[in-house]
């Protein structure tokens, strides 16, 4: 049996400082966009050298953390569909296990040496990634583009899969009371099994969750977000227990994470009060095309450690390098717009409470205060 | 003079009663149908938000707003309707319109299915079998869109004043029990009930005026009408709205005056006595600074109060006149018109006044009532992100008045799943304070040494979690994981959380 602990990275201050960096860009994009926040951080810790499969164990363990603290303050706030949860959460379970078999045995059948170890595994990681959230982007830009060529400039999702599917209540049809809907437990199977494997292969599962409950069960998005994240909670708990089991969780990655994730989540939640939702939309789905192409420019070293492409080693470095270019750009790029309006909000929140008042048809200014 | 709404379901006989009741009073009647054309005829897409409320739950922001539209719309007619006098109304969800007036009779109609049944036969032309499958899927998204628009369901009998069964009354006997009904004193207009109509009529003119105009119809808005005082409240990212709004609302006929605040969202206070010296003032104003929010205030009084307008036919109760009293409980700047002056108001003057000179007012105004009432306000609350339940049930005892403030949270959390807290609560959950600045202390130490752990014994750990440990320990790893991550992830959550709040990030 291999002593895995080698697999482990070397953290130094840098790497370290990086990590929470990751943590706190992910956080504020997960606030911001209301996803897990993995697709910016798995990458992340592997372009930093983190193997891909520890990256998901120590992401998908930090996941877990965070979604029992936050479930904790959806639930009372009355948004958790714990019936909608089970039903999910029992498909979730084995996509979940589905992920960590293949993720596992492609780690360990692996048949190069140093680097090239954990190149199957960092392939296939990337090659899901990079096709899931490619999809997601797309459809976003797509939706926006076409609500913005309406004449009155909708904002709203499109509910054309959901309304398809209301048509046919293959059953059996179950109602889920908190969420107010009927959904048929086909439907339900389907997604709660690709959740469940997303969750397991890259770490994401709200990013495909949240949609596939508003868009495809019909779930009021507040509850879409509590519900997944109640679930996210369990499906956390049990992918941190099986790969924790199987030797891969850097619980030193988790602590650093949460350093700058529960930091920056306050600050994107914040964020989305205060943006315009298609800027939301729209620097959501720009800043994940970066991460894929991020992802997508690390694909050929894995390529080349497993033999299926034939080039110098030491292109492995630039082709590194752009990967992490991106990556950082992307995140950095986001965070920073997010941060620039929150900053403004902030400040124009102390500097600018004023009633404007008009009595007898002159407008009058009251109440501006001096910045506190 | 009273409004007599029914609320009849399709295929029943609700259409039927309204036209026997109009041939035995002589009152106008509306029903929704004439209500829905003229809405469709404003350019109101009700047919889009019908289908998307039906069809998927999934409401758009966009339609969100359509249907604050359509119901604006449809409650400024009514109020224009029913201005003058009595007033008929049937259709969908009829209870449940006008909110809080008290001199309408909400009825509801269970009408024999087999008798709705051979209705949708002969109106239709379907067979039994399919009429009743029709039936039964009419029912379900009607009662999908009460839940959506109203927020309530469909046959709660708590929302309606009388609710009658058709199989053994005949429909004139039920219209003759109406009329009876209708002329009782606690149907009858009072000053509260009609000045609640010029209020409510007043907002909902507003915010069709609003919701309407090119220079405002994309701003997020939320608007209250008070005694001729018209408040808006719109986003910190709507640069330039509240002039706008002004420009907009100048035009707007019986505002008086128009107050534009900017806030993220809304405090609601609710309180039987407010002042602005008060503790609770002070650390509901702290808690608006920090969220950038402003407060709107509901003041609580006795139901006994609002009968005081009953007509002289009322036996043993006082009358006091309707005319003359357009004024009203609210009293910021039109204190001439009020109908209680403002010693009277129990300082909600005093206090909307001390609001707005800090620009945090989201108006204020005082409702008649309880539990019922005080949710029937909330419930309406669209833009409202806590509720704060102050001083209430003042005459009773310390402890029973705790008890009664707790009872009265946990009905309104149950029934409308709102944010809400005592004041009590308050400076423990929303403000930075002596507890508050202990509790981040020691959870600061506990994060510190759990990280310096970890980091000063790296190799034994890993050892434990990936290396020969693990291999004899493999479920002894896992279950620490599974237990130590939440353990720092709650831990760590109250050091960030209780920082951000004392730098004022919440």
């Amino acid at each position: 049996m291999h002593h895995l602990a080698v697999h482990f990275v070397d953290i130094n201050l840098a790497t370290g400082l990086q990590v929470v960096l990751l943590g706190f860009i992910g956080g504020v994009l997960s606030g911001f966009i209301g996803s897990g926040g993995a697709f910016f951080m798995t990458p992340g810790m592997m372009n930093l050298g983190v193997e891909g499969v520890i990256s998901v164990a120590s992401n998908i363990t930090h996941k877990f953390g965070k979604a029992m603290v936050g479930s904790r303050k959806h639930g009372e706030a009355g948004n958790v569909d714990k019936k909608l949860a089970v039903f999910v959460l029992g498909t979730a379970i084995i996509g979940i296990q589905l992920a960590v078999v293949i993720a596992s045995k492609l780690f360990r059948e692996g048949t190069g040496h140093g680097a090239a170890k954990g190149a199957g595994a960092n392939l296939y990681i990337s090659i899901v990634f990079a096709t899931i959230l490619l999809g997601v982007a797309l459809s976003m830009l797509s939706d926006l583009i076409k609500t913005s060529r309406e004449p009155e400039g909708g904002a709203g999702p499109s509910t054309r899969i959901a309304d398809f599917l209301a048509r046919f209540n293959l059953p059996p049809v179950i109602h889920f009371k908190v969420a107010d809907t009927k959904v048929s437990l086909w439907v339900i199977l389907a997604v709660g099994t690709a959740t469940g494997y997303l969750a397991g292969t890259i770490g994401v599962g709200g990013f495909i969750g949240v949609p596939a409950m508003i868009y495809v069960f019909g779930v009021p998005t507040a509850v879409a977000a509590g519900t997944e994240l109640y679930l996210a909670m369990f499906m956390g708990a049990y992918g941190a227990l099986s790969y924790a089991y199987q030797g891969f969780v850097d619980i030193r990655l988790t602590l650093l994470l949460y350093l700058g994730s529960l930091v920056g989540i306050y600050l994107g939640v914040y964020g989305v009060k205060v943006v315009n939702e298609k800027v939301i939309r729209l620097v959501t789905s720009l800043i994940i095309l970066l991460c894929v192409l991020s992802r997508i420019i690390a694909i050929p070293i894995y390529l080349r450690q497993l033999g299926y492409l034939n080039i110098d080693p030491g292109w492995d470095r630039y082709f590194n390098l752009v990967s992490k270019f991106f990556l950082f750009a992307s995140g950095i790029s986001g965070c920073l717009v997010i941060l620039f309006y929150v900053v403004r909000a902030y400040r124009q929140r102390r500097e600018m409470h004023r009633t404007l008042q008009f009595a007898g048809g002159s407008p009058v200014k009251r109440g501006e205060a001096s910045p506190a | 003079m009273s409004i007599v709404m029914i609320s009849s379901a399709a295929h029943d006989v609700g259409k039927e009663l309204a036209l026997s009741l109009e041939k035995k009073t002589g009152w106008p009647s509306l029903s929704r149908t004439e209500l829905v054309e003229e809405a469709r005829e404003h350019g109101i897409k009700l047919g889009r938000l019908e289908t998307s409320i039906i069809k998927s739950p999934v409401v758009p922001e966009r339609l969100a707003k359509e249907k604050n539209l359509y119901l604006a719309f449809i409650t400024a007619i009514l109020c224009e309707k029913g201005k003058g006098g009595n007033l008929i109304y049937q259709g969908r969800a009829g209870h449940l319109l006008l909110p809080g007036v008290t001199h309408r009779l909400r009825v509801g109609l269970m009408t024999p299915g087999e008798m709705r049944v051979e209705n949708a036969m002969r109106d239709l032309r379907l067979p039994r079998e399919k009429a009743q499958v029709y039936l039964d899927q009419l029912d379900e998204d009607f009662n999908k869109w009460v839940r959506y628009v109203h927020g309530v369901e469909r046959l709660d009998p708590a929302q309606y004043d009388l609710f009658v069964n058709l199989h053994n009354v005949s429909l004139p006997n039920i219209s003759a029990t109406l009329c009876s009904m209708a002329e009782l004193p606690d149907f009858q207009p009072t000053p509260v009930s009609l000045r609640l109509m010029d209020n409510l009529d007043l907002t909902a003119r507003a915010k069709v005026l609003l919701a309407t105009h090119e220079l405002t119809r994309d701003l997020d808005l939320g608007i209250r009408a008070v005694d001729g005082v018209v408040t808006v409240t719109y986003m910190p990212r709507q640069e330039g709205a509240a002039e706008a709004i002004l420009e907009v609302l100048q035009g707007l006929k019986g505002c008086k005056e128009a107050r534009c605040t900017m806030a993220e969202t809304n405090i609601l206070w609710v309180q039987e006595s407010f002042s602005a010296d008060s503790e609770n003032f002070q650390e509901i104003v702290q808690l608006s600074r920090r969220w950038g929010a402003a407060v709107e205030l509901l003041r609580v009084a006795p139901p006994a109060q609002r009968v005081q307008g009953l007509p002289e036919e009322s036996h043993g109760i006082e009358r006091i006149p309707v005319q003359g009293t357009a004024g009203g409980t609210y009293t910021g700047g039109v204190e001439d018109d009020s109908f209680e002056s403002e010693g009277e108001d129990n300082g909600l003057s005093h206090t909307m006044e001390a609001l707005v000179s800090m620009g945090r007012s989201a108006g204020g105004e005082t409702i008649y009532g309880a539990k019922d009432e005080i949710i029937d306000k909330i419930r309406g609350e669209s833009n409202c992100s806590l509720v704060v339940l102050g001083d209430l049930f003042l005459e009773k005892g310390r402890e029973a008045r705790k008890r009664m403030i707790r009872e009265l949270s946990l009905a309104i959390r149950e029934r409308l799943k709102a944010p809400i807290i005592t004041a009590d609560e308050m400076s423990s959950r929303f403000l930075f304070g002596k507890k508050q600045a202990i509790k981040l202390l020691g959870f600061a130490a506990l994060v510190i040494c759990v990280y310096i752990l970890v980091f000063s014994f790296q190799k034994p750990i890993l050892n434990f979690l990936g290396g020969e440990i693990h291999e004899q320990w493999k479920w002894l790893a896992s279950i620490t994981v599974a237990l130590f991550v939440p353990f720092v992830a709650y831990c760590y959550s109250a050091v960030t959380g209780l920082l951000l709040k004392l730098i004022g990030i919440d």
